[in-house]
């Protein structure tokens, strides 16, 4: 029994029997007893390993990354000049930045819209029932659990120029008569690179759309179809607008991991052919390591910063409009 | 452009071939791991030497390095150093970690102030020369002890504008020209081709008569970057002069890279543009590629994995060029020890031994390295007019042309030093990507070398604020 139930059972006694209430118990305790009922103190405690972990590996790097890209710091030399900016018009004034803008972007776009297409698709089927659901589910979330690394390690042994098994397949239906080269042409490249990180983005983003989906009360749905809503008529006016505040967020998710990847390009293309797959993240790691031009590095890297923080703001706004509504 | 396909002869017996070939291939790039094995001396093998370290030793050394092309090295290797550590009382260990990732490694390291004590990268490290210590007394010693060092070791590892030694090269390797024997005696040049013409005209031929295509990267990796250089050189073409200005934009780089056009219409496919370092291999292995530029490392995974293709495979130097016949080194080690490291008379120590011990790591290497001070495998000659290691049936001479190939290799950066702006120019790939955008026909060859010499000018003007790089 604790100290704090034997008082509850004092306080019921005969008065008495007050003189005979034990010793107080020890200060320690009751402080700690204090504490842990503080909600608002408990709650800092709680946040606090987050806390920590934001600022030592986001906010520090982060501001890092910014002072880098104001100075003249290499891999060699870390200590640094203020150069004002210097790296900023180097960067701006560079054919390859601008390739590896507009391939970011079109990388970005193209496969967010292909990761909510599919998505949904997967998740409009999962949420159903039928037989071997688990299995399924088991392979829809597999390429989420292989790590990165290796599955484009796998997806460059698939697009090989000589050995793939995808032309090998193509071949034997009669569909092409030469291999392909998908890393060796810049639209097939693009496209190969698109398609693996689309391949990597869609387990989770159908998870987050499929708890959306389940989301949506039954008798909704049931109300819909006794007044004759068809499949189509569900998803325009039911399924669509309740999914969307948890779409947005999984296009917001996916739109920064895709804007921050590299190891695709990396693993896959290096950015070739001739830049064409070269993306904001993987010049930077280039530039910035490779190239041992950390300060430019870190410019390339920042660039995208203001852009992504508008578009998560604008995406933030509209969840809580939607919301609200 | 649209570029023509060519139909692939590829059986279901050569795909699985192929398959065992890269993955055989990616076995041998490993992973990090100090693993020192027990590994037997190899047969054959010259005796290690010893010689005491010049001062009382002690301490830890830790060691990291690329993992060798050829693993049977890193097993010699790592037993080699630890056998070091015990006899002069330093405890060593040795981390072999894949090459594409060491310059991220070395740049972490000194970022954090911590780390291993003597990191190997092979290819110039001259960016990381302020934060390394100077190995110019290590130089004094080794060149009193061993000889005077190949000026391409040099050149690689000494910065003249600060008239410093940031690395110490003692080894490198030679990039030849691998051909397949058979294919090119159908195409009337049984010994391979010996210019650049001769290339082009066997390469046309095979490629439209025997449908096996050429395989000279124009990628963003090391064999591209090698391919580019050569030719360029063999044209009379130059990143730089010898006082470290940029040169690029003349007219025998623009012929170069018009020849480059006509050889990839004539004998290439677009796999070239997006090739990693093993890709060329694999091809050869494979018996997809008629010709690559490489070291022997390719030609030895065949030996063990695909031995018909092996005793295929034959060696040609450098091709002849209008203007003169040269290649870059395929490998350079270079060897730094960043300045937080405890234990520099230890790494200085080591690197000595390391040098005594050039005829093992030659011959631990399969004949892959080659020591930076010749004088001290006086074998090597003999051991690459009759290879040890050849396999039964394969030609043991074949290695003969590398005989010379200190007369027809060279530095990155030549006929300049391998300064932090070549290092630049060379990690992200301008080179092959100017020969790129003319052989894919987006640019005309004037615009492309235009394009790639403003890149390189504002790399050197960049390093040049940084005193690393003299010229302006």
């Amino acid at each position: 029994m604790t100290p704090a139930h034997r008082a509850d059972e004092v306080g019921t006694v005969a008065p008495d029997t007050v003189t005979r209430v034990p010793e107080p118990t020890p200060r320690p305790q009751l402080a700690r007893r204090r504490l842990a009922d503080r909600e608002g103190f408990l709650a800092k405690l709680f946040l606090l390993p987050t806390v920590a972990y934001i600022i030592g590996l986001v906010a520090f790097p982060f501001v890092l990354a910014i002072v880098f890209s104001f100075s003249d710091v290499t891999t060699g030399n870390p200590s640094l000049d203020f150069v004002g900016l210097r790296q900023w018009r180097t960067i701006l004034g560079s054919r390859v930045f601008w390739t590896a803008f507009r391939n970011t972007i079109t990388f970005t776009v193209i496969s967010m819209a292909l990761i909510v297409l599919i998505a949904h698709v997967l998740a409009t089927v999962l949420v159903k029932d039928f037989k071997g659901k688990w299995l399924v589910r088991f392979c829809v979330l597999l390429p989420w659990t292989t790590p990165v690394a290796l599955a484009a390690v796998s997806w460059l042994w698939l697009l090989n120029s000589i050995f793939s098994p995808i032309d090998w397949v193509l071949r034997w239906f009669g569909l092409i008569e030469a291999n392909m080269y998908y890393l060796g042409r810049p639209v097939l490249a693009m496209g190969s690179v698109i398609a693996v990180h689309v391949w990597r983005i869609v387990p989770v983003a159908t998870v987050i759309i499929m708890a959306g989906h389940m989301a949506i009360p039954g008798e909704i749905n049931d109300a819909a179809e006794i007044d004759g809503a068809g499949f189509w008529r569900k998803l325009r006016e039911i399924t669509i607008p309740l999914t969307l505040p948890i779409s947005a967020v999984a296009v917001l998710f996916g739109a920064i991991l895709t804007f921050a990847d590299m190891t695709v390009v990396f693993i896959l293309t290096r950015g070739g052919p001739t830049q064409a797959t070269q993306v904001l993240s993987s010049w930077a790691f280039f530039k910035g390591i490779e190239g041992g031009d950390l300060a430019q590095g870190a410019a390339v890297a920042l660039f995208l910063f203001p852009l992504l923080l508008a578009a998560a703001i604008a995406i933030l706004r509209a969840v809580r409009r939607t919301e609200v509504m | 452009m649209t570029r023509r396909s060519r139909p692939l002869p590829i059986t279901r017996r050569t795909f699985l071939q192929g398959v065992s070939a890269a993955a055989l291939l990616a076995a041998c790039s490993g992973g990090e791991g100090s693993s020192p094995q027990s590994a037997a001396p190899t047969e054959g093998a010259p005796e290690e030497r010893f010689t005491d370290p010049a001062t009382q030793l002690s301490g830890d050394l830790r060691l990291l390095m690329w993992s060798h092309f050829v693993p049977a090295h890193d097993e010699w290797f790592d037993t080699f150093a630890q056998e070091w550590g015990e006899r002069v009382g330093v405890n060593v260990t040795v981390d072999h970690i894949d090459v594409t990732t060491i310059p991220a490694r070395i740049s972490s390291e000194i970022g954090s102030g911590e780390g291993h004590d003597l990191i190997e990268m092979i290819a110039t490290l001259s960016q990381f020369e302020p934060s390394v210590y100077s190995m110019n007394d290590l130089m004094d010693e080794a060149n009193s002890r061993f000889g005077t060092q190949l000026e391409l070791c040099q050149k690689s590892s000494f910065n003249p504008t600060t008239e410093n030694y940031y690395a110490y090269a003692p080894a490198w390797s030679p990039d030849p020209g691998d051909y397949r024997k058979s294919l090119w005696e159908e195409a009337g040049l049984p010994d391979g081709p010996s210019t650049w013409d001769e290339l082009l005209e066997g390469g046309g031929r095979i490629f439209s008569e025997q449908d096996i295509q050429m395989g000279l990267g124009m990628s963003q990796e090391i064999d591209s970057n090698m391919y580019a250089r050569a030719l360029m050189w063999s044209f009379g073409g130059a990143e730089q002069d010898e006082s470290e200005t940029v040169t690029l934009m003349s007219d025998q780089t623009i012929a170069a890279v018009e020849y480059a056009k006509e050889l990839f219409d004539a004998a290439m496919t677009e796999e070239v543009f997006a090739w990693n370092p093993a890709s060329n291999n694999e091809g050869l292995i494979a018996g997809q590629l008629s010709y690559i530029l490489n070291s022997i490392s390719a030609w030895r995974t065949a030996q063990e994995s695909i031995p018909d293709i092996a005793k295929d495979v034959f060696f040609v130097p450098a091709l002849e060029g209008p203007e003169r016949q040269l290649a870059a080194q395929h490998v350079m080690y270079n060897w730094i020890t960043p300045k937080f490291s405890q234990n520099f008379d230890a790494a200085q120590e080591f690197l000595l031994h390391y040098t005594e011990n050039l005829p093992r790591v030659a011959y631990e290497s399969k004949l892959y390295d080659f020591p930076g001070y010749p004088d001290q495998v006086p074998d090597l000659d003999g051991w690459l007019d009759e290879d040890p290691f050849t396999i039964e049936g394969d030609d043991s001479t074949k290695l003969q042309p590398l005989k010379n190939a200190v007369d027809w290799s060279t530095n990155l950066g030549y006929p300049g030093p391998a300064s932090p702006a070549i290092g630049e120019i060379n990690n992200i790939f301008i080179l092959p990507n100017m020969l790129a955008r003319v052989a894919r026909g987006n640019q005309e060859p004037e615009q492309s070398v235009e394009q790639a010499h403003q890149e390189c000018e504002e790399i050197f003007e960049k390093w040049r604020r940084e005193g690393l790089v003299g010229g302006g």
